[in-house]
């Protein structure tokens, strides 16, 4: 075992506190005044007592920074015991300060000049000065092991429907900001809550929890995304970007079979998703299809699958018997002899299958016998509109994507990939059918995007080859590597940030690629197994870390015991 | 600690032989890396390889294990002729561990011998999707019997334990249990003592006469002469690639050849063991696939 040094004794300056108290205190104050003359900046935060939407952001900051000041040394000091409320107290107090300074930068700069700042938001900002000045007085403490904090089961399980409720109202929030500034700060508060939080340890509790509780968990978290048509009273506008999210996270999930779990390179998986597209339009009833037979839609995902599948064996065999570079670099290429051979079958260079650039366009709406999905159904009193029915479509698809790949990695083959990728030349000696099981991986990746691209030709109405560029493979890949390798919360959360924020970040599409290749950079440098790590990937990663693989055994001995 | 009589010794050389690589010959363009070496291994024999660094000991066993495609010479387990691809030789029945640990460093103990168990299981994709009771039963044997083959191996505390904490005599054990689990006829431990001291090498020769007790055959590379003279009931020496010598332990420690083989004629050396790694000619088993 390894011993750590005894902790610092600390001794808390008697400062600290009040200061720290009189800043939120502030903070919260200020916003409930008005933060600006003019009613069309930053949403609108110029009526008194009535917060907007910035100002009730700026009060939950402060509330947990009152929070965790009390549980550091006050009343709360039974919960403070179990949290490292200094850390906590440190970073909520640096984005708190982020947070009101890009309020005032924001205001400014929207409204023509510092001049248009309400005193109200000075106030706030004070606040926010004195909360960062306290911070710097909190000294550290020692905390107690979070995996000995165990509640009553149904304060878990509340917790885990408040996380999913807030997760669930944030989203839908996040969806309906029309300003880029507010979306912004709206991703500052979500930051400085998340990072407050994992320093404090709220996080490696709820880590500990999700362990304990992993179904209800689950159940939860479809239960909100089910939820979620629901929330946007009719309107499809959102939905159009989350069914879009979804497709996304779907062929995200299916290349994370491939790279995440058998540790393959695959460049062009973007080619599959779209050969399942086209057998999807091809076999469509639709006017511009260029094959007779049209069977019914479940016949065509399945021929769709299993013609995309075939694709990935004719791809792989030849290539997944050399190592890692030579595979991508064949992926890369067949992923440009998809989209340029889609390009020419046109009926000048060849038979006209795909009517090359213009590709096949009016694909009709999916219709399960008389449930049409164009057509908008009330659901509980809330009109589900097209997109909505997609949402829910690709919900059942993702799940289904999800499932899948779950019951792999826990199998003798998820056993068997783990192996390879930790030693390919051990695991052949011991038996291990290494060409099978990359081959395996690389066609069920292929089969289940084939299944989500015959889903997207009819959502997106119309199949172009100009949809499946090498860049979209790139951006899946990037989710996978950003959101984490081999883990399933954290490939839907790659998903979601690389489909989300460009479309609600639109002033910033002249540098989509350059902020995303920082981005990624800034990952690899800091956190290379990604935002949501799978404990395996985490120890590849770091060899050297003796405490990290503690501590993992430790979680293992938890998950076993569960 | 069971001890080898030698008139039970005497009874397993003429046993049935079970393992017979015949003139195996393995070629790096111009070196003669393993050059005509015969072997024979009956059923339940512990059999001895050593020879001097270089000798290519660590080459005929990647020859007989399907590492290396060897360049002449066939390998026949129980009579059938093995084809040299590793998966084929472990189904056929032999498995082997390595002379550097080759662990699945991060997995637990309990993974690394289930991966172990991988081509003696049949659940395919959809078995394991379809999660159904053949899934379920077999996942649970697998999960049985490499919890059983740890306890064998006396790993039965570090279950959860990640291959990359344990203790190094303990991953030598663990590699032993690993190629346990392919359910073999015969088992290759390469330097199974290397870096070990006096006590743990008692133990791991106890360890072997358990699995030789069980009805398996054992070969086993070693410079560690006391401990090999203990525990085999036949020696084959490697001097450069061709066998000097095959022959019972007092046979083989009697016989100058080696001595000189191993000391070199009228020179003072230190010491046997010098080094683990074998002579700068010889590819290792890391080094050339």
């Amino acid at each position: 075992m390894i011993t750590f040094p005894p902790p610092v004794v600390a001794k808390h300056s008697p400062k600290a506190l009040p200061i720290g108290l009189a800043g939120a205190g502030l903070v919260i104050v200020g916003s409930l005044f008005s933060w600006s003359y003019d009613p069309q900046v930053l949403g609108d935060l110029s009526i008194a007592l009535n917060p907007g939407g910035l100002q009730i952001m700026a009060i939950a900051l402060a509330l947990l920074a009152v929070i965790l000041l009390l549980a550091h040394k006050g009343p709360l000091a039974a919960l403070g015991q179990w949290a490292d409320t200094e850390r906590g107290i440190h970073a909520l107090a640096d984005w708190t300060l982020i947070f009101m300074t890009l309020v005032v930068v924001g205001i400014t700069a929207q409204a023509g000049g510092l001049i248009n700042v309400e005193p109200g938001c000075w106030i706030s900002f004070l606040g926010a000065v004195l909360l960062f000045l306290a911070s710097r007085l909190v000294l550290a403490k020692k905390s107690r092991d979070l995996a000995e904090a165990v509640l009553p089961g149904w304060v878990e399980i509340l917790v885990i429907v408040v996380i999913m409720a807030a997760l669930l109202f944030g989203t839908a929030y996040a969806l309906g900001i029309a300003d880029a500034w507010v979306f912004v700060l709206f991703l500052v508060f979500v930051t400085g809550m998340a990072i407050a939080g994992t320093r404090a340890g709220l996080l490696s509790w709820l880590g500990h929890i999700s362990l304990r509780r992993k179904r209800e968990l689950i159940l939860a978290a479809f239960a909100v995304a089910f939820c979620f048509p629901l929330t946007q009273g009719g309107s499809d506008a959102n939905m159009s970007i989350a069914s879009q999210v979804l497709v996304f996270a779907a062929a995200a999930m299916g290349l994370n079979i491939v790279v995440g779990l058998a540790g393959l390179l695959d460049l062009g998986y973007i080619a599959f998703l779209g050969s399942g597209a086209y057998v999807g339009a091809t076999l469509s009833t639709s006017g511009f299809a260029t094959i007779g037979w049209k069977p019914p839609f479940f016949v065509v995902v399945i021929v769709a699958a299993c013609f995309t599948a075939t694709l990935g064996l004719i791809i792989g065999a030849p290539t997944l018997r050399v190592s890692g570079d030579y595979l991508a670099i064949v992926t890369l290429g067949f992923g440009e002899i998809f989209r340029l051979t889609m390009f020419n079958l046109d009926g000048n260079n060849g038979p006209d299958l795909t009517h090359g650039p213009n590709g096949i366009p009016a694909i009709p709406d999916l219709t399960f016998g008389s449930f049409n999905f164009g057509d908008t159904h009330i659901l509980l009193g809330i009109p589900i509109a097209r997109f909505s029915n997609y949402y829910l479509l690709l919900l059942l698809l993702l799940a289904f994507i999800i499932l899948v790949f779950h019951r792999l990695n826990t199998s003798r083959i998820g056993r068997g990939w783990v192996a390879i990728r930790e030693d390919e030349k051990a695991a052949e000696a011991m038996g291990v059918n290494v060409f099978g099981l990359k081959l395996l991986a690389f066609a069920t990746g292929a089969f289940l995007a084939g299944m989500a691209g015959a889903i997207k030709a009819h959502q997106d109405v119309s199949v172009t080859p100009d949809q499946y560029i090498f860049l979209e493979s790139a951006f899946l890949l990037a989710a996978i590597v950003l959101g984490g390798m081999g883990t399933i919360v954290g490939v839907l959360v790659g998903a979601v940030i690389l489909k989300l924020l460009p479309e609600k970040l639109r002033f910033f599409a002249d540098y989509r690629l350059l902020l995303f290749g920082l981005l990624l950079v800034l990952m690899m440098r800091f956190r290379p197994e990604g935002i949501v790590a799978s404990r395996r990937r985490q120890l590849e990663f770091h060899e050297e870390d003796e405490e990290l693989a503690v501590r993992v055994e430790g979680d293992i001995a938890e998950e076993a015991q569960a | 600690m069971t001890v080898t009589t030698k008139a039970a010794a005497a009874q397993r050389a003429a046993g049935v032989p079970l393992l017979q690589a015949e003139d195996v010959t393995m070629q790096f363009g111009g070196l003669m890396a393993v050059n005509k070496v015969s072997m024979t291994v009956n059923e339940g024999e512990i059999l001895g390889l050593i020879g001097p660094n270089g000798a290519g000991k660590t080459t005929f066993f990647n020859c007989l294990t399907g590492l290396y495609k060897p360049t002449k010479g066939q390998v026949r387990l129980s009579g059938v002729e093995l084809p040299p691809k590793p998966r084929a030789v472990v189904k056929a029945g032999m498995a082997r561990t390595f002379q550097n640990i080759r662990l699945f460093a991060n997995m637990t103990a309990l993974e690394n011998v289930m991966v172990g168990r991988y081509c003696r299981t049949s659940s395919g994709a959809i078995t394991s999707i379809l999660h159904g009771p053949k899934f379920k039963r077999e996942e649970a044997e697998t999960r049985a019997r490499a919890q059983e083959l740890l306890d064998f191996v006396g790993l039965h505390d570090s279950t959860e334990h990640l291959a990359r904490n344990m203790p190094y005599g303990n991953q030598r054990r663990l590699e032993i249990a690993r190629a346990l689990a392919t359910d073999p006829k015969l088992v290759l431990l390469d330097e199974p003592t290397a870096g070990m001291n006096p006590q743990e090498t008692r133990q791991a020769s106890d360890l072997i006469f358990k699995i030789r007790d069980t009805g398996l055959a054992v070969v086993v590379i070693e410079h560690d002469m006391r401990f090999i003279f203990n525990l085999c009931d036949r020696v084959l020496c490697l001097v450069r690639g061709e066998t000097l010598i095959v022959g019972t332990p007092e046979e083989v420690q009697s016989d100058p050849r080696v001595i000189e083989a191993y000391l070199g004629s009228g020179v003072e050396d230190e010491d046997e063991a010098v080094d683990e790694t074998d002579g700068p000619g010889t590819p290792d088993a890391e080094d050339t696939p």
